[in-house]
């Protein structure tokens, strides 16, 4: 049995990740004011996406459709200030309140930062698929798509 | 007025394209209709007085690039020539290729982009303009010469044109370089005169360049391959169009270059050769198409001759040979392409007795004959004779040379035109022909004719030569063309030329047909294109030969190279030990890290110590109160060592062991690399420039940005644009790597199928 795909690193990257997820959120929205940001959210979920892959739980999926809705979100919150006259990526920053949460301050440069953390997304699961596919197939055993069932092309 | 007829030529190339489809036909008269109001347009312009229109688009003023057009008597004379040829030949074409001929969706938008280009370069007003419009035209050429893609010689031919007039179009962009440099303007017109080496440098380059386009020897070596486009084409590009270009390109930069001395010369001999050696050419071949080819190769020479004596009436005479040529080089080219497409075949060999069955043609052919021949009442008459009395005017060798070369190559011309219609229409059994053509005979009848309206009405030519001309030389002015010279020199001389070429040209036809010249040059030009296509794949093979470890020693050594230079620069006075201690016990972690990471053997221990740097680097990032640089810093390393985790598992656990001369090689580079990023680094670090920008930053952060992290503001705020291209770099590998991917998986995914 591959020594990376053990029930016990399988059930402890099963716990960890939401965890992950949710330090990554975390880090998308502190960045404005405290260490953090886009980039490192995207690290963040790339890191999870790889651990996953290697304990044979789940394979990142639309690779493709991820760095294109990055790369638009970015696009067009650029060039989206040009068409009221403003110059591109200028920011607009929103203030508004909210029942529990209270004040929340954002802006245009959250989406942007969403947007970038998906396109480094993208690129680690575009990472993760291309060192998969070179993999040598061994005739029986297709790589499986879904969570929870082991991979045969994992490392050794 | 000139926009307009530009977009409508620009907006017509995909209307031509569209009524392709249906049919041809419909395609060439579609596509026929621009030029056609860009040649009425002309004319209006020029029986109005010929006022000077001008148009321009700036899009980057300070850096002078621009797109500047500008239509005075000379380029209307020019956009009269190339849009009404152009319009006839395309109604002509219709009659060429029949009503339902192959490629009709490419060939009358091809065309019609060539006439674009064509109109372009003729009302170009900077060299810039020029240039893009000249080589817009080489490639549409191209594209027509290959119009008959399917046969190899065809595909052959039409890329020696494109690798000689491209090649020729960069070493024309060169002299344009300098001559715009040394004469301070890119503007063309009333380009001040220049002198001095540059001025001789940039005369040389441009007319080698001007050489190239109008076929003049050595460079003619692509016209007569070029002749395997249809025929059309060849009327249209090699008589009116294309070759013109470079005669125009002389004529007009002519001005700004009239003292220089290799200018002159060079373009003499240029134009002397061409003038006798593609006559000679001309006598050689028995294809009537190649024999018209050869003789345009002597005509531009001719025109180049008289272009680079450069006088007043000099530049008259060429202006007018250039008009009457156009005209008469047109209708041959279009009655030897009904007797193609009529008889199946142009080998004046084979053919003969055509007065008879093809008379509207044999007209045609007398007429346009006569006029390149310079008999009256024609056009042609009245140019040839104007040439000769320019020539007759010089003094010294100049004379002497340009005599020769004038006078020995009209009598071959006259030879090799009376062994031409000799052999299509003289005495013999009558090639049988085909159905009539009339879409074919109305255009060259027109052409043909327009030689003998010319001649009558020869004061309105004068209202469109003459003041041409005088664009180029002030004093042409005084001069006119002139129906009748009287007993003069230049006459007596004009009459000696037709009887000797006439009788030299009646001995050579009823001597038969020799056997085919070997084509001169040719095969240089093809053996030049032919040894650089094999030396390329050596050359990539040798720069891109696929070794990882040789790209990245490559890459070490040019980042040596790199640092080495910013080394010097180091002040041994400002350096330090460290800040903090923990600095110093975290630099040694590093090194010890990164000698484990050179030194393991196995792959995964060498991944897990490059980590550690890493990790290590990410520590001294928090001892110099980098929070944000520090978690992106350890972000990338975990994601790293984790990606190599998953990559190692395809390939070997141990290194493979690297011996020899290439051990020696990497230990060198890869010291090295260390030596100079460390000198580098410590020069920067000594070095410092003034107050850190920090402070600034922090309070802009805090205004515009609205945000108290400084590193994030500058990220998606103040320096956002960075970041853009940045992510986009990102998203473009990522793109990368899928591409790979399926590279790599498709052969695979062939053999699971089988």
């Amino acid at each position: 049995m591959n020594p990376n795909q053990t029930p016990a690193i399988q059930l402890g990257i099963r716990v960890a990740s939401p965890l992950a997820i949710v330090v990554g959120v975390y880090l998308l929205f502190a960045g404005h004011n405290f260490p953090g940001g886009g980039f490192a959210a995207g690290l963040v979920f790339g890191a999870v996406a790889i651990l996953r892959t290697i304990a044979g739980l789940q394979r990142p999926k639309g690779t493709t459709a991820l760095i294109a809705c990055g790369v638009l979100m970015v696009t067009v919150v650029s060039f989206l200030p040009i068409l009221w006259g403003d110059p591109l990526l200028d920011q607009r920053v929103v203030t508004f309140d909210l029942p529990l949460l209270g004040t929340i301050k954002t802006g245009t440069a959250l989406v942007f930062d969403i947007g970038v953390s998906i396109i480094v997304v993208g690129l680690v699961s575009a990472i993760i698929n291309g060192l998969s596919a070179s993999q040598p197939t061994q005739g029986a055993g297709q790589p499986t798509q879904g969570a929870g069932q082991p991979t045969q092309g994992a490392p050794q | 007025m000139l926009w307009a007829l530009f977009l409508a030529h620009v907006a017509a190339v995909p209307a031509a394209a569209a009524a392709g489809r249906t049919s041809m036909r419909a395609g060439l008269f579609t596509a026929a209709a621009a030029p056609a109001a860009a040649a009425a347009w002309a004319a209006a312009e020029l029986a109005g007085g010929g006022r000077t229109n001008t148009a321009e688009l700036v899009w980057v003023g300070g850096l002078d690039v621009a797109i500047r057009l500008r239509a005075d008597s000379l380029a209307l004379m020019m956009t009269l020539l190339v849009a009404g040829v152009g319009a006839l030949v395309m109604v002509y074409a219709a009659g060429y290729f029949g009503r339902n001929a192959a490629g009709a969706t490419r060939f009358p938008a091809t065309m019609l982009a060539f006439s674009t280009s064509m109109l372009g370069l003729v009302w170009a007003d900077s060299v810039w303009t020029l240039f893009i419009f000249w080589e817009m035209t080489s490639v549409t050429s191209f594209l027509l010469v290959g119009h008959k893609h399917a046969d190899a010689s065809v595909r052959m031919a039409a890329r020696r044109a494109l690798v000689i007039t491209a090649g020729g179009g960069l070493v024309l962009l060169a002299g344009l370089i300098v001559l715009a440099e040394s004469a301070g303007s890119s503007a063309l017109t009333a380009m001040e005169p220049v002198s001095g080496p540059a001025a001789a440098t940039a005369g040389v380059l441009i007319l080698i360049g001007a050489a190239t386009k109008s076929a003049q020897v050595p460079f003619h070596v692509w016209l007569p391959g070029a002749m395997a486009a249809p025929t059309p084409v060849s009327a249209y590009l090699h008589s009116a169009a294309m070759v013109k270009a470079g005669i125009l390109l002389i004529a007009v930069v002519g001005p700004a270059l009239r003292g220089v001395a290799a200018w002159k010369w060079l373009g003499i001999a240029f134009g002397v050769a061409s003038v006798v050696w593609g006559a000679v050419g001309a006598l050689r071949h028995r294809d009537a198409k190649l024999i018209l080819a050869w003789g345009t190769v002597s005509q531009l020479g001719l025109m180049v001759t008289l272009l680079s004596v450069g006088t007043a009436k000099a530049v008259l005479a060429a202006l007018a040979l250039l008009f009457s040529h156009a005209l008469f080089k047109a209708a041959l080219f279009l009655v030897v392409g009904e007797v193609d497409v009529r008889t199946g075949t142009r080998d004046i060999g084979d053919l003969g007795g055509l007065h008879r069955s093809m008379p509207t043609a044999f007209a045609v052919a007398l007429l346009a004959g006569g006029s390149m021949v310079g008999l009256p009442p024609l056009l042609g008459f009245v140019a040839k004779e104007t040439a000769i009395e320019a020539v007759l005017a010089l003094a010294g060798a100049e004379r002497a040379v340009v005599a020769a070369g004038v006078i020995g190559g009209s009598v071959l011309t006259v030879a090799y035109t009376v062994r031409l219609l000799h052999g299509v229409f003289g005495p013999g059994p009558p090639t049988p022909v085909g159905a009539n053509r009339p879409l074919m005979a109305a255009p060259a009848a027109i052409l043909g004719a327009a030689g003998v309206v010319g001649y009558a009405a020869l004061s309105g030519v004068n209202r469109i030569v003459v003041p041409a001309a005088a664009e180029l030389s002030e004093k042409a002015d005084a001069y006119s063309l002139i129906q009748w010279p009287g007993l003069k020199t230049a006459f007596v001389v004009s009459v000696l030329i037709v009887g000797v070429g006439g009788v030299a040209g009646a001995l050579w036809a009823s001597r038969g047909v020799g056997r085919l010249p070997a084509p001169v040059g040719a095969s240089a030009a093809d053996g030049i294109v032919d040894k650089t296509l094999g030396f390329s794949p050596r050359l990539t093979a040798l720069v891109q030969h696929g070794s990882l470890p040789v790209y990245l020693a490559v890459m070490g050594t040019v980042a040596v190279l790199a640092a080495a230079a910013l080394a010097s620069d180091f002040a041994g006075g400002h350096l330090i030990w460290w800040d903090h201690p923990l600095q110093a016990m975290l630099a040694a972690a590093v090194v010890i890290a990164a000698l484990a990471a050179a030194f393991v053997g196995s792959r995964l221990g060498a991944a897990l110590a490059l980590g550690s740097v890493g990790f290590g680097v990410t520590g001294l990032f928090l001892v110099h109160g980098a929070p944000d640089l520090a978690l992106t810093q350890l972000l990338v390393e975990t994601v790293v060592v984790v990606g190599f985790v998953l990559g190692l598992g395809h390939l070997a656990r141990r290194f493979p062991p690297v011996t020899g001369s290439w051990r020696s090689v990497r230990i060198m580079v890869a010291a090295a690399g260390g030596l100079a990023v460390t000198a580098a680094l410590a020069a920067a670090g000594t070095n410092p420039t003034g107050k850190p920008p920090t402070l600034d930053l922090v309070a802009e952060a805090v205004a515009e940005g609205g945000g108290k992290n400084v590193v994030n503001v500058i990220l998606t705020d103040l320096r956002a644009l960075d970041t853009l291209g940045e992510v986009v770099v990102l998203a473009t590998v990522a793109i990368g790597i899928l591409a790979l991917a399926r590279v790599r998986t498709r052969p695979q995914a062939q053999t699971q199928e089988s």
